[in-house]
Protein backbone atom coordinates (compact mmCIF):
# COMPACT_ATOMS: atom_id res chain seq x y z
CA UNK A 1 0.00 0.00 0.00
CA UNK A 2 1.48 3.55 -1.33
CA UNK A 3 1.36 6.48 1.38
CA UNK A 4 -0.04 8.68 -0.11
CA UNK A 5 1.58 12.50 1.27
CA UNK A 6 1.18 15.34 -0.26
CA UNK A 7 3.64 18.26 1.04
CA UNK A 8 3.01 22.17 -0.03
CA UNK A 9 5.41 25.16 -0.56
CA UNK A 10 2.31 27.17 0.24
CA UNK A 11 3.54 28.97 3.40
CA UNK A 12 6.97 30.05 1.52
CA UNK A 13 5.43 31.47 -1.46
CA UNK A 14 3.24 33.85 0.70
CA UNK A 15 5.62 35.50 2.31
CA UNK A 16 8.01 35.69 -1.01
CA UNK A 17 4.57 36.96 -2.68
CA UNK A 18 4.06 40.40 -0.65
CA UNK A 19 4.05 38.55 2.58
CA UNK A 20 0.19 37.73 1.11
CA UNK A 21 -2.33 36.57 4.11
CA UNK A 22 -4.25 33.25 4.23
CA UNK A 23 -7.43 35.39 4.10
CA UNK A 24 -6.04 37.40 0.88
CA UNK A 25 -5.01 33.49 -0.27
CA UNK A 26 -8.47 31.96 0.68
CA UNK A 27 -10.30 34.88 -1.61
CA UNK A 28 -8.10 34.17 -5.02
CA UNK A 29 -8.79 30.39 -4.49
CA UNK A 30 -12.35 30.97 -3.72
CA UNK A 31 -11.92 29.00 -0.22
CA UNK A 32 -12.70 29.98 3.27
CA UNK A 33 -9.30 31.02 5.13
CA UNK A 34 -9.53 26.94 6.97
CA UNK A 35 -9.17 25.41 4.16
CA UNK A 36 -6.10 27.46 3.31
CA UNK A 37 -4.74 26.63 6.85
CA UNK A 38 -5.40 22.90 6.61
CA UNK A 39 -3.84 22.57 3.51
CA UNK A 40 -0.84 24.40 4.55
CA UNK A 41 -0.55 22.25 7.94
CA UNK A 42 -0.97 18.94 5.41
CA UNK A 43 -4.21 18.28 7.16
CA UNK A 44 -6.12 18.26 3.83
CA UNK A 45 -5.48 17.27 0.27
CA UNK A 46 -6.84 19.81 -2.13
CA UNK A 47 -9.02 18.68 -5.64
CA UNK A 48 -6.61 19.26 -8.44
CA UNK A 49 -9.19 22.04 -9.78
CA UNK A 50 -8.31 24.12 -6.47
CA UNK A 51 -4.86 23.23 -6.10
CA UNK A 52 -4.57 24.60 -9.79
CA UNK A 53 -6.23 28.10 -8.36
CA UNK A 54 -3.61 28.42 -6.09
CA UNK A 55 -0.65 27.81 -8.08
CA UNK A 56 -2.81 30.50 -10.18
CA UNK A 57 -2.58 32.52 -7.09
CA UNK A 58 1.15 32.80 -7.20
CA UNK A 59 1.62 32.76 -10.83
CA UNK A 60 3.44 29.72 -10.25
CA UNK A 61 2.94 26.02 -11.94
CA UNK A 62 1.38 23.35 -9.99
CA UNK A 63 4.19 21.00 -9.21
CA UNK A 64 6.34 24.16 -7.69
CA UNK A 65 3.43 24.70 -5.49
CA UNK A 66 2.46 20.99 -4.08
CA UNK A 67 4.95 17.77 -4.41
CA UNK A 68 3.84 13.73 -4.10
CA UNK A 69 5.37 12.67 -1.39
CA UNK A 70 4.30 8.65 -2.17
CA UNK A 71 5.29 5.46 -3.18
CA UNK A 72 6.94 7.02 -6.83
CA UNK A 73 6.20 2.93 -7.94
CA UNK A 74 2.81 1.68 -6.69
CA UNK A 75 2.62 -2.22 -7.15
CA UNK A 76 -0.50 -1.72 -9.65
CA UNK A 77 0.30 -2.97 -13.08
CA UNK A 78 0.50 -0.38 -15.72
CA UNK A 79 -1.53 -0.94 -18.71
CA UNK A 80 1.97 -2.49 -20.76
CA UNK A 81 1.79 -5.25 -18.25
CA UNK A 82 -1.22 -7.49 -19.57
CA UNK A 83 1.18 -8.09 -22.91
CA UNK B 1 -10.44 32.12 16.84
CA UNK B 2 -11.64 31.76 13.24
CA UNK B 3 -15.45 30.77 12.89
CA UNK B 4 -16.71 29.24 9.48
CA UNK B 5 -19.93 29.83 8.54
CA UNK B 6 -20.17 26.34 8.58
CA UNK B 7 -19.26 25.56 12.24
CA UNK B 8 -21.81 29.18 12.96
CA UNK B 9 -23.98 26.84 11.60
CA UNK B 10 -23.30 23.67 13.70
CA UNK B 11 -23.50 26.04 16.80
CA UNK B 12 -26.36 27.53 16.01
CA UNK B 13 -28.36 23.93 14.94
CA UNK B 14 -26.76 22.22 18.48
CA UNK B 15 -28.40 24.71 20.60
CA UNK B 16 -31.75 24.04 18.65
CA UNK B 17 -31.18 20.64 19.18
CA UNK B 18 -30.49 20.77 22.71
CA UNK B 19 -33.62 23.03 23.71
CA UNK B 20 -36.00 21.33 21.63
CA UNK B 21 -34.63 18.46 23.74
CA UNK B 22 -35.23 20.05 26.81
CA UNK B 23 -38.57 21.53 25.87
CA UNK B 24 -39.73 18.43 24.52
CA UNK B 25 -38.86 16.50 27.39
CA UNK B 26 -40.13 19.07 30.21
CA UNK B 27 -43.27 18.81 28.03
CA UNK B 28 -43.82 15.34 27.58
CA UNK B 29 -42.93 15.09 31.12
CA UNK B 30 -45.26 17.94 31.85
CA UNK B 31 -48.27 16.06 30.01
CA UNK B 32 -48.27 12.33 30.86
CA UNK B 33 -48.61 13.43 34.29
CA UNK B 34 -51.72 15.58 33.42
CA UNK B 35 -55.36 13.37 32.72
CA UNK B 36 -54.43 10.46 30.90
CA UNK B 37 -57.39 10.85 28.61
CA UNK B 38 -56.21 14.44 27.68
CA UNK B 39 -52.69 12.93 26.96
CA UNK B 40 -52.93 11.21 23.50
CA UNK B 41 -54.89 14.80 21.90
CA UNK B 42 -51.95 16.92 23.62
CA UNK B 43 -49.68 14.60 22.68
CA UNK B 44 -50.32 14.63 18.89
CA UNK B 45 -50.46 18.19 18.87
CA UNK B 46 -47.16 18.18 20.25
CA UNK B 47 -45.63 16.02 17.96
CA UNK B 48 -46.71 17.43 14.75
CA UNK B 49 -45.81 20.57 15.96
CA UNK B 50 -42.01 19.55 17.09
CA UNK B 51 -41.82 17.77 13.63
CA UNK B 52 -43.00 20.54 11.98
CA UNK B 53 -40.84 23.52 13.64
CA UNK B 54 -37.73 20.94 13.27
CA UNK B 55 -38.21 19.78 9.09
CA UNK B 56 -38.71 23.74 8.25
CA UNK B 57 -35.95 24.74 10.08
CA UNK B 58 -33.68 22.46 8.30
CA UNK B 59 -35.13 23.12 5.13
CA UNK B 60 -34.72 26.89 5.66
CA UNK B 61 -31.15 26.17 6.29
CA UNK B 62 -30.56 23.65 3.48
CA UNK B 63 -31.61 25.82 0.91
CA UNK B 64 -28.82 27.40 -0.75
CA UNK B 65 -26.70 26.65 2.46
CA UNK B 66 -24.30 24.27 0.44
CA UNK B 67 -23.54 26.35 -2.05
CA UNK B 68 -21.36 28.56 0.04
CA UNK B 69 -19.22 26.00 1.52
CA UNK B 70 -16.07 25.48 -0.26
CA UNK B 71 -14.98 21.96 -0.90
CA UNK B 72 -13.39 20.94 2.59
CA UNK B 73 -16.39 22.39 4.07
CA UNK B 74 -18.73 20.19 1.94
CA UNK B 75 -16.44 16.72 2.56
CA UNK B 76 -17.09 17.90 6.51
CA UNK B 77 -20.56 18.27 6.11
CA UNK B 78 -20.96 14.77 3.96
CA UNK B 79 -18.87 13.21 6.44
CA UNK B 80 -21.06 14.69 9.05
CA UNK B 81 -23.97 13.05 7.44
CA UNK B 82 -22.90 9.72 7.52
CA UNK B 83 -21.79 9.81 11.32
CA UNK B 84 -25.54 11.13 11.83
CA UNK B 85 -26.94 8.16 9.63
CA UNK B 86 -24.99 5.78 11.83
CA UNK B 87 -26.09 7.49 15.33
CA UNK B 88 -29.20 7.48 14.08
CA UNK B 89 -29.37 3.24 13.82
CA UNK B 90 -27.04 2.68 17.50
CA UNK B 91 -30.29 5.14 18.80
CA UNK B 92 -33.07 3.57 17.14
CA UNK B 93 -31.57 -0.07 17.80
CA UNK B 94 -30.73 0.85 21.34
CA UNK B 95 -34.31 2.61 21.66
CA UNK B 96 -35.97 -0.39 20.33
CA UNK B 97 -34.06 -3.34 22.19
CA UNK B 98 -33.12 -1.93 25.30
CA UNK B 99 -36.48 -2.08 26.29
CA UNK B 100 -37.24 -5.39 25.79
CA UNK B 101 -34.42 -7.12 28.20
CA UNK B 102 -35.99 -4.01 30.82
CA UNK B 103 -39.16 -4.50 30.87
CA UNK B 104 -39.30 -7.81 29.31
CA UNK B 105 -40.92 -9.72 26.02
CA UNK B 106 -44.44 -10.11 27.82
CA UNK B 107 -44.71 -6.25 29.16
CA UNK B 108 -46.72 -3.48 27.07
CA UNK B 109 -45.56 0.08 26.47
CA UNK B 110 -47.80 2.95 25.71
CA UNK B 111 -48.52 4.15 21.91
CA UNK B 112 -47.08 7.63 22.66
CA UNK B 113 -44.25 6.63 22.96
CA UNK B 114 -43.96 5.73 20.00
CA UNK B 115 -43.55 9.51 18.06
CA UNK B 116 -41.36 10.29 21.13
CA UNK B 117 -38.89 7.26 19.78
CA UNK B 118 -39.02 8.81 16.28
CA UNK B 119 -38.32 12.64 18.13
CA UNK B 120 -35.45 10.96 20.02
CA UNK B 121 -33.92 9.50 16.88
CA UNK B 122 -34.12 13.10 14.78
CA UNK B 123 -32.78 14.71 17.44
CA UNK B 124 -29.82 12.50 18.46
CA UNK B 125 -28.96 12.50 14.39
CA UNK B 126 -29.37 16.42 14.36
CA UNK B 127 -26.88 16.28 17.74
CA UNK B 128 -24.29 13.89 16.12
CA UNK B 129 -24.55 15.59 12.92
CA UNK B 130 -23.79 18.89 14.69
CA UNK B 131 -21.11 17.77 16.87
CA UNK B 132 -19.45 15.94 14.28
CA UNK B 133 -19.13 18.68 12.02
CA UNK B 134 -17.46 20.58 15.21
CA UNK B 135 -15.16 18.06 15.86
CA UNK B 136 -13.82 17.79 12.66
CA UNK B 137 -13.29 21.33 12.11
CA UNK B 138 -11.76 21.74 15.83
CA UNK B 139 -9.09 18.77 14.80
CA UNK B 140 -8.04 20.51 11.24
CA UNK B 141 -8.47 23.86 13.64
CA UNK B 142 -4.62 25.56 13.32
CA UNK B 143 -4.64 28.91 13.93
CA UNK B 144 -0.57 29.32 12.54
CA UNK B 145 -0.93 32.78 10.38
Amino acid sequence: MPSDRLSNQIRRLRFENGEMTQQQLADKAGVTRQTIIAIEAGKYAPSLPLAFRIAHAFGIPLEDVFQYDGDANPSRPGPDSAR
Amino acid sequence: MIVSKLEKAAWVNLAVVIACVLIGSIGFFALTRMNARGVGNIIVVFVVACVSGLGTYLMRRKRGFEAHLDERERLIYKRSLEWAFVAAIAFLACICIVPFFVLGGQNVIRVYYLPVVFLSTLFAAQFVHSAAILVQSAREDDDAQ
